[in-house]
């Protein structure tokens, strides 16, 4: 049985980081308007969002850092010491349980020469040290030991030269996210209506989820919004993009059944730029056998209602603003991070419930892997699309044709059954809320250039 | 000093594969005592303190006869206190330990043979 971790107990304010006469001048962070490249009520897309090294290096301050970031699962830490490292945008950072059982998170980069203080993926320790100078830190991010000592001047105070911590920790039923932000709303408060959908995998039976041990990493050429605003968005693709796998999938003989094939469902298009898109058919449910028998519906109906069960359980897609995706139905659940506007590096964890038999998470961990794993027959055709899209973007005049993000446009409703707005199955509705966000954010001074 | 020695710490205290600490006040002794137990089980004695920095080696990583210091890996001989990796250049002290009936005890400043 895991212990579900203390949420109390960290910094909830920046790391103080002296910088005596430092100050960086404002040329090296220049900001550019971000207005005339998303046209989100048109369902227009100027190309070089996807492109353009000045627009990355701005959505990395001003996209990433303001806001909550997936880092774990809480499954992921049982006791004092155990670690795991991820990124935050580009930022490396260790997420660790700390020896009162808070999780906390700091930058992984020495206060010294910036190195990695903790080169492993995952494990369990008593210190973070160093490996070039062999600068020690505890598991609450304290500087313990530097070697040389005397060396220093009396004003060197080791107090001042601990990790920096990522100020706000936060988990949503088993999902840690971390955001450097130290006034962005709760997690929760930011997750908003989305929560509900994300319930639909999240909770089933009130006995939570946990990870199958590893996480797949695989690195794709592709910016990562391609990815993220697909899995907000994008249903459109898959009787496309994945007819191989649905032939494959279909009984032998036949091919896929219409109302497979042809799906009714909603789109949920949410203010803060998160997106989820189901099909709504009760016999939609799309996954291994084992996994299906062993499922008690009638539960689940009860515990998360009819309009639950018949959606945002048994299929689709979601994607929480801006680089965290899943697929209740898989278990798979990943975070694209971005490596360079060209590049991403996908990794992915499968989910299951924590009441499943040894031998039913077994099915859901091969059912993943054989579609959305690595080389998942799925999975493979996603990949495919985003990278094609992407090697050809540089082009001078491919980069300079605005891209279409038009239907459903004005199709965003309450149905009275699904709450907040919703829209079609195939629609572009999330991904016009998606690129709406992302273009708010990319305008807005986030709180270090306020309080300068 | 000999006789029966110093009981320090019951046989279960200490999970195989880790250390305490036993305090100065009790042992005597010029530092505190890191009590390690090893993977086969054996228990050892030596000062707590790393010769390299200040870091507590009952903190450590126990395993086949050495101690890992938790801080910047420099590795012990659990049985004479040896350095057998750096950073550390200096030997740590050893101390014999015998175990009757579950009980630990402690021989501060011999050596064990
Ligand atoms: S860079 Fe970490 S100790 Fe020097
Ligand atoms: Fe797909």
């Amino acid at each position: 049985m895991t212990s579900t971790p203390e949420l109390a107990g960290r910094a909830g304010r920046p790391t103080a980081t002296p910088a005596g006469p430092l100050h960086r001048p404002s040329e090296l962070t220049p900001t550019i308007d971000v207005s005339g490249l998303v046209d989100a009520d048109g369902g227009l897309l100027d190309r070089a969002i996807f492109t353009d090294h000045q627009i990355y290096q701005q959505e990395l301050r001003r996209v990433f850092a303001p806001s909550w970031l997936f880092l774990a699962h809480t499954d992921q830490f049982r006791r004092p010491g155990d670690f795991f490292t991820t990124y935050m945008g580009e930022d490396p950072v260790i997420v660790t349980m700390d020896k009162s059982r808070a999780v906390r998170a700091y930058l992984n980069s020495c206060r010294h020469r910036g190195a990695r203080v903790c080169r492993a993926d995952a494990g369990t320790t008593r210190n973070f040290t160093c490996t070039y100078h062999g600068w020690a830190y505890d598991l609450e991010g304290r500087l313990v030991s530097v070697p040389n000592r005397e060396g220093y001047p009396d004003r060197f105070d080791t107090a001042d030269w601990g990790l920096v911590e990522v100020p706000r920790v936060e988990n949503h039923r088993g999902l840690i996210f971390g955001t450097w932000n130290p006034r962005a709303p709760s997690l929760r408060e930011a997750l908003g209506g989305m929560a509900w959908y994300m319930d639909a995998m999240l909770d089933h039976d009130g006995a939570g989820t946990e990870v199958v041990g590893g996480v797949h990493k695989w690195v794709l050429e592709g910016n990562w919004k391609l990815s993220a605003e697909q899995f907000a968005t994008d249903w459109y693709h898959v009787n496309m993009s994945h007819a191989s796998a649905l032939m494959l999938l279909a009984p032998a003989g036949k091919s896929p059944r219409d109302e497979i094939v042809h799906r009714a469902g909603r789109q949920y298009v949410d203010p803060n730029g998160h997106g989820a898109g189901f099909p709504v058919h009760p016999k939609n449910r799309f996954d291994a056998l084992a996994v299906h028998q062993w499922f008690d519906y009638e539960a689940a109906r009860a515990r998360l209602g009819d309009a639950r069960v018949e959606g945002p359980m048994t299929n689709g897609h979601a994607t929480v603003f801006p680089n965290f995706s899943y697929l209740p139905v898989n278990g798979s659940v990943r975070v694209w991070h971005p490596k360079g506007p060209d590049r991403m590096e996908v990794w992915a964890w499968t989910l299951v419930d924590r009441s499943m038999p040894d031998e039913v998470k077994e099915a859901q961990r091969l059912y993943n892997l054989r579609t959305f794993g690595p080389s998942g027959v799925f999975e493979a055709d996603d990949g495919e699309n985003w990278s094609e899209v992407q090697a050809i973007s540089r082009g001078f005049v491919t980069n300079s044709v605005p891209l279409n993000y038009q239907m459903g446009l004005g199709s965003e409703r309450e149905d009275g059954r699904y709450p907040g707005k919703t829209s079609e199955l195939y629609s572009d509705a999330a991904g016009r809320a998606f690129y709406r966000r992302w273009q708010s954010l990319m305008n807005t001074p986030a709180w270090y250039e306020v309080d300068r | 000093m000999s006789g029966t020695g110093i009981r320090v710490a019951a046989l279960d205290d200490i999970p195989e594969g880790e250390g305490i600490t036993v305090d100065r006040a009790v042992t005597g002794t010029e530092d505190d005592i890191a009590l390690l137990r090893d993977d086969d089980g054996s228990v050892w004695a030596l000062n707590d303190t790393c010769t390299h920095e200040t870091a507590s080696l009952a903190e450590g990583w126990v395993e086949k006869g050495h101690v890992e210091c938790p801080l910047h890996a420099s590795r012990f001989c659990l049985r004479s206190g040896k350095v057998e990796g750096l950073p550390a250049t200096r030997d740590a002290v050893a101390h014999r330990v015998e175990v009757r009936d579950g009980e630990v005890y402690l021989f501060p400043n011999e050596t064990s043979s």
